[in-house]
Order: structure tokens, then sequence, then C-alpha cells
């Protein structure tokens, strides 16, 4: 079973169904959100919970402790962050629009310098059209955008906050799901489906740990590359611009016009530092997207690199935002049971023995019916 | 509350599970988390366990029944061994993942416990303590066959 060789019909049956999961979960996101979040959070709380367990504790005392546990120290951060968030709220507030000025006046400036170097920019006044677009743009962006954005934000709270709830009952409950689906089949089937809910838990386990090891390796990387032009918090826009790399390209452009905003503000005349600090952005995401996450992702989910890159394009061209952090979970195991299911149905001793069990079992629920009152109705 | 003061009786099952060569020397605990690792199967008389050559992923613990183990000679199926209740088989695919030597069958209605191969190797990577003495308890029954066969007298074979 370790040795699995599929045929294009069952890699075919395995991409058409992850497309058809990806469409699914996007009508219902507001559940698979909460359900994802809830996952990652089970393989983080796992170990600590396998401790107490090993411990002597009973499942549900080990559950409940570990989840209840996250629950007190998440409220007691948000509790005592909270002050300090309240009284942080008005200089972040000028931070960011501090930011967004530095950001602006680097795009009008790129556009000035283009306009300088190229006469055809210059007649088409490309530096007065990027700032006529952006004027419109940023005096309507309060009014248009914030109170969208609040109210999408708290309509998701509650089914955020599902997901420490979920991952209880994942840690609680997990195992004995996992008997309640393996005792509903067959005895014929019995050791490839353990061995299918195993290689499914295990290629879930190797995406987030995946994700969490691709996140290190960016914040490093990026950190290094920023702090080697010379960036102020070189380590912290390293990490945003890594978590922010959750969701595949869009997390990416969103991570560099973060990175750029910064520079642009913290040298508003030195417009090389923006450049190069795209420049380190760009080779970050290079070596991330072709390299380290074929390498982490790719190879956790045994995955050839090709197809992880198709994936993600095909996963957010059906998904969007949602396809793209989606799309590679959901293939490793479509992928999992994909084979094993090609190998199980595939597999004519198999199933001659599943009949052969029907059969007996039809003998022996009939043997008292027929036999001393046979001829007599 | 007072729950410690009362004499400490082993629940049915853990106490059936004791009773097991394998897990003789388990604790309470230990057994408990063990039996927390165990499926329960129930095979019908004539019903096939696996065959020979099958990729094996789990030991069988027979809880109660008997079964036949067979092997093909020349085509032929020739009955090999018997095993009663109490009694487990299919060890090896615990300790690697070559196919089975023989074939399984019941020969009466049987209660079995599955080992599963993964959760046998979870448990030796996380509790090396219940991981050293299921194994020691393996070792020495392959001990035991060994010798057997050493001195002519198989009473098992090795699956």
């Amino acid at each position: 079973m370790n040795n699995r060789h599929s045929g294009p019909i069952v890699w075919l049956g395995i991409i058409a169904s992850t497309c058809l999961l990806l469409y699914l979960f996007r009508q219902v996101l507001w559940l698979v959100i909460p359900f994802l979040l809830a996952i990652i959070l089970y393989y983080l709380l796992m170990p600590l919970m396998q401790r107490l367990l090993l411990a002597g504790l009973s499942r549900n005392v080990a559950s409940a402790i570990v989840a209840g546990g996250f629950l007190i120290v998440f409220g007691l951060i948000g509790l005592f962050s909270a002050p300090w968030i309240l009284s942080h709220v008005g200089s972040w507030q000028e931070m960011l629009s501090r930011y967004l000025d530095g950001g602006i006046q680097f795009l009008l400036n790129t556009a000035l310098i283009l306009e300088q170097k190229f006469s055809v920019l210059r007649k088409a006044h490309l530096a007065d059209l990027v700032n006529a677009r952006l004027a419109g743009y940023t005096d309507n962006f309060a009014q248009q955008h914030i109170a969208e954005l609040l109210v999408s934000v708290v309509s998701w709270l509650p089914s955020l906050l599902l997901a420490p709830f979920l991952a209880f009952f994942f840690l609680r409950d997990g195992r004995r799901f996992k008997k309640f689906l393996s005792h509903a089949v067959p005895n014929a089937f019995f050791e490839r489906t353990l061995y299918l809910l195993h290689e499914v838990d295990q290629t879930a386990r190797r995406y987030f740990q995946g994700l969490l090891k691709l996140t290190l390796i960016d914040t490093v990387l990026l950190g290094s590359g920023l702090w080697a032009i010379g960036l102020s918090a070189p380590l912290a826009l390293g990490f945003i611009a890594a978590t922010l790399a959750w969701v595949p390209f869009i997390g990416s452009v969103l991570g560099c016009v973060i990175v750029v905003l910064v520079a642009s503000t913290d040298a508003p005349n030195d417009p090389w530092l923006a450049y190069s600090a795209i420049g380190v952005f760009v080779l970050a995401r290079l070596l991330d997207d072709f390299i380290f996450m074929p390498l982490t992702l790719g190879r956790s989910l045994r995955m050839h690199p090709l197809i992880t890159v198709l994936m993600i394009f095909i996963g957010g061209s059906i998904g969007g935002v949602a396809g793209l952090m989606l799309v590679l979970p959901l293939l490793g195991i479509a992928m999992a049971i994909g084979e094993t299911l090609g190998q199980v149905i595939t597999d004519p001793r198999l199933r001659a023995r599943h009949r052969h069990a029907k059969a007996l079992l039809a003998t022996q629920v009939n043997t008292d019916l027929y036999s001393e009152y046979d001829g007599k109705v | 509350m007072f729950r410690f003061l009362k004499p400490n009786h082993l629940p049915a099952r853990l106490q059936r599970l004791k009773t097991l060569q394998l897990f003789s020397t388990l604790t309470t605990r230990e057994l408990t988390i063990v039996d927390s690792l165990l499926h329960s199967r129930q095979f019908l008389a004539g019903e096939i366990v696996f065959d020979e050559g099958e990729e094996g992923q789990a030991l069988y613990i027979l809880m109660s029944g008997t079964v036949t183990i067979s092997r093909l000679r020349d085509n032929v199926p020739e009955v090999i061994a018997e095993l009663t209740s109490g009694s487990f088989f299919g060890d090896l695919a615990l300790l690697d993942n070559t196919p089975r030597s023989a074939q399984v069958r019941a020969k009466e209605a049987c209660d079995m416990a599955v080992f599963f191969r993964a959760d046998f190797i979870s448990l030796m990577e996380t509790d090396a303590t219940i991981g050293y003495k299921i194994s020691l308890q393996l070792a020495r029954n392959l001990a035991q066959r060994l010798r057997s066969q050493v001195i002519g007298r198989p009473r098992v074979e090795t699956l």
C-alpha cells in the first residue's frame, strides 16, 4: 500500500473531486473557515493532549483541559492586551495614514521618474493620472470600505468563535469518530480502510506542519533580506508577510505592498530602498513559490511540484482566496482517499471475500427459517 | 469524590486484556491506553480474516472463538495451525511491512481485537514503556515459536 501507482483515471477522479469540493466549499465558506482553523488548532494542541492521555487522564478530561486551557490563555492575552491595544489605537491610526501617505508619495515619485525617462508616459501625463486615481480612491476609501469591512468582521466573528469549540470536539471525539467510521466497514476492507483513515490524518498533519515550517522559512528569509537592505523592523515585517502568504499569491501581493509602504515612508527621499525591498520580496516569493512551497507543502503531501503549482492556479480560479488556501490540503486528502479507494475497488479478491462474507451471513440468518416448516406454508 | 477509597477493580474488558500474554505486563493505566487504540471486529464461521500474500497492517487478538491458519502447498490449502481464544496472530505486520505468510480463517464465530500498525508505532514513539513491554512480549512469543521449530514441534506459524 505504500508503493501506490494510480492510473490516469484515478488521478482524473482525484483532480475532479478536488475541484468539485472547492466549488462546494466556496458556497459554505462560513463553515469551512472555522473548520480549517479548528483543524490547525487540533494539530497544534494534539501533542499536549497526547501527553495528558499518556499521563493516565481520560480523553474527556484531557480534551477539556487542553481546549479549556487554550481558551483561558487566549482570553487572558485578550484581556491584558486590550488596554494596551486601546491606548495605542490612536498612534496606529496615525502610523497607518503615515505609511499610506508614504506609499502614495512613492507611487507619485515613481510615476514622475518614469515620465522623465519615457516621453510616451510624459505625453500620457502618467503622474497626473496616478494622482487623480489615488485621490479618488483614498478620498472615498473610508466612506466606501471601512463600514463594509467592519460589518464583514462582525459577521465573521461568531463563525470564527466556532473554531475552538470544533477543535475541542475533534480532540475529544476524533478517535471515536475514526472507530465509528471503521466499524461500519466490512471485514474484507477493514485493514485497507484503517490505512486510508491513517493516511488522511497523516496528510492533513503533514500539510499543516509544512505550513508552519514554510512560515518560519519565509520569516527568516524575508527578515534577513530586509535587514540586509536596512529596513526597520525586518523580522516583524517578514513575519507579517510570511503569515499573509498562507493565502497564495494574493497574500504575497499584500505582504509586498506592506513592505513597500514601510520602505517608502522610512526613506521618502530614497526610492531605491523601496525598489530594493520589492526586489527582496520578489526574490523571496520566487524562492518560496517554486522551491520552498513545493519542498515543504508539496513534499508533505507527496505531490509533484508541477501539480502543486498547477493546482494552486486551478484552486484560485474556482474558489477565489478560499480556493487558494484550501486547494492543497483538499488535493492531498482526495489523493489519499482516491488512491486507496482505487486499489480497494479494483481488487477482485477483496470483493470476492466480501461477497463470501455476505453469503455466510445470509446462510446463518436463514438457517432456521426453512427447516421445520418447509412445505407447510 | 471518594472514588480513590474504593477497591481498584478493573473493568471486564480490561481484565480480559490483562489475561492475554501480549498485554500481561501492562498496568491498568497502560491497559486503558492500549484499549483505546484497539478496534473490535466480529467474524462469522468460515470467514477469511486475511489472505496469504496480502499486505499486513494489523495484529489480531482472538478474544473468543477459534481460527485456522493455512498455507498453500502446490495450490492446495494445508492447515498448519489452529488458534484459540487468547492467542494473537499477524504480529509480524506490527514489526515490518512483509506480506502475510499464511491465510487465517475463522473456524467458528470469533470476536477479535485489532491493533493497527500505525497506532502501535505511534504508541512506541509517544510511550516508550508500553512500547517496550509489548515489544518484549512479541519477542518472547517469536522466540518461543523459534525454539519450538528448532526442536521440531512447530507451535504456531509466524504470520
